[in-house]
């Protein structure tokens, strides 16, 4: 059930960025960030209206923790354009490769305070694979 | 070229977000750290509009213009997020990627298909690679695991 439910999790990925994408070429790319924005913004308070949450803005959070949502803003803004460019597929492994070797950086260097977890050079041979894949993808 | 760079920085530009985000999200729950994530996003794209077109003018024939199920993204985003907070603790991270990777692709090669009628067998070539190289770094981290 949860394994079916990654599965869906990815599709609605690959959905939601072909309708981002859609509203970017229909009405330009930066409005299209905003409107995603409200319309996120707006799901999200009904989340939170029908999970009865009180927001706590008593607590004390460091800044940078407020960045996530200004990095979402060019995720957003750049997956539209690339959407538009490089259709969905490509758009998605080319995301996905970035993903991997953001995450080995991490790891590997424990930024965040995340646990160290160092790059073992065995994996050069998938990220290899990975690669080669992200090149017929382009080539094609 | 530019654009095959701008998607990939994306892809490190997700992985930073989820991890400031999860860690927004333990101090103050996930829903709430959305909440944040969405006000300062709002913000961000504000200013962003303002630098770029120089204010935020929006006209009503051009929202019309578009279909209305173009508008439903955002709220999609946030599905997706709520789902992700259950599963992704609940099954190991070899499946949540996999899985997700799967789910993302085949539907990718679908709308592919479905806009620009090609099914192309080099993106299906492609993701068959990318599907054996992430396979086989997760059976060396698991080697190293029994090992420890």
């Amino acid at each position: 059930m949860y394994k079916l439910s990654a599965v869906i999790i990815g599709i609605l990925i690959a959905i939601m960025v072909t309708i981002n994408g859609a509203l970017s070429k229909g009405i330009g790319d930066y409005k299209a960030v905003l409107i995603i924005h409200i319309v996120g913004l707006i799901a999200v308070s009904l989340v939170l209206i029908l999970r009865k949450e009180k927001l706590k803005f008593n607590e004390k959070l460091p800044a940078y923790l407020f960045s996530g949502g200004a990095i979402g803003v060019f995720v957003v803004l750049f997956n539209n354009i690339a959407f538009n460019k490089l259709g969905a597929s490509l758009t998605l492994s080319l995301g996905l490769f970035g993903q991997l070797i953001m995450s080995g950086i991490i790891d590997h260097f424990g930024l965040f305070h995340m646990k160290v977890s160092k790059f073992k050079s065995k994996k050069i041979v998938g990220f290899f694979m990975i690669f080669l894949g992200i090149i017929v993808m382009v080539i094609y | 070229m530019m654009y095959i760079i701008l998607a990939f920085i994306t892809g490190a530009m997700v992985i930073l977000s989820m991890v400031i985000n999860s860690s927004l999200g333990k101090k103050i729950g996930v829903f709430q750290g959305t909440f944040i994530n969405y006000v300062v996003g709002l913000i961000g794209t504000s200013i962003m509009l303002l630098i770029m077109e120089g204010g935020i003018n929006i006209s009503f024939d051009k929202l019309h213009g578009v279909p209305a199920w173009a508008y439903l993204g955002g709220a999609i985003g946030v599905i997706v997020v709520s789902v992700s907070n259950v599963i992704i603790p609940k099954i190991p991270t070899i499946y949540s990627t996999l899985l997700i990777f799967i789910g993302q692709i085949a539907t990718g090669i679908l709308i592919d298909y479905l806009t620009v009628n090609v099914v192309s067998k080099g993106k299906i070539l492609g993701s068959i690679l990318i599907l054996g190289g992430l396979l086989y770094n997760f059976y060396v981290d698991k080697q190293e695991l029994i090992s420890e």
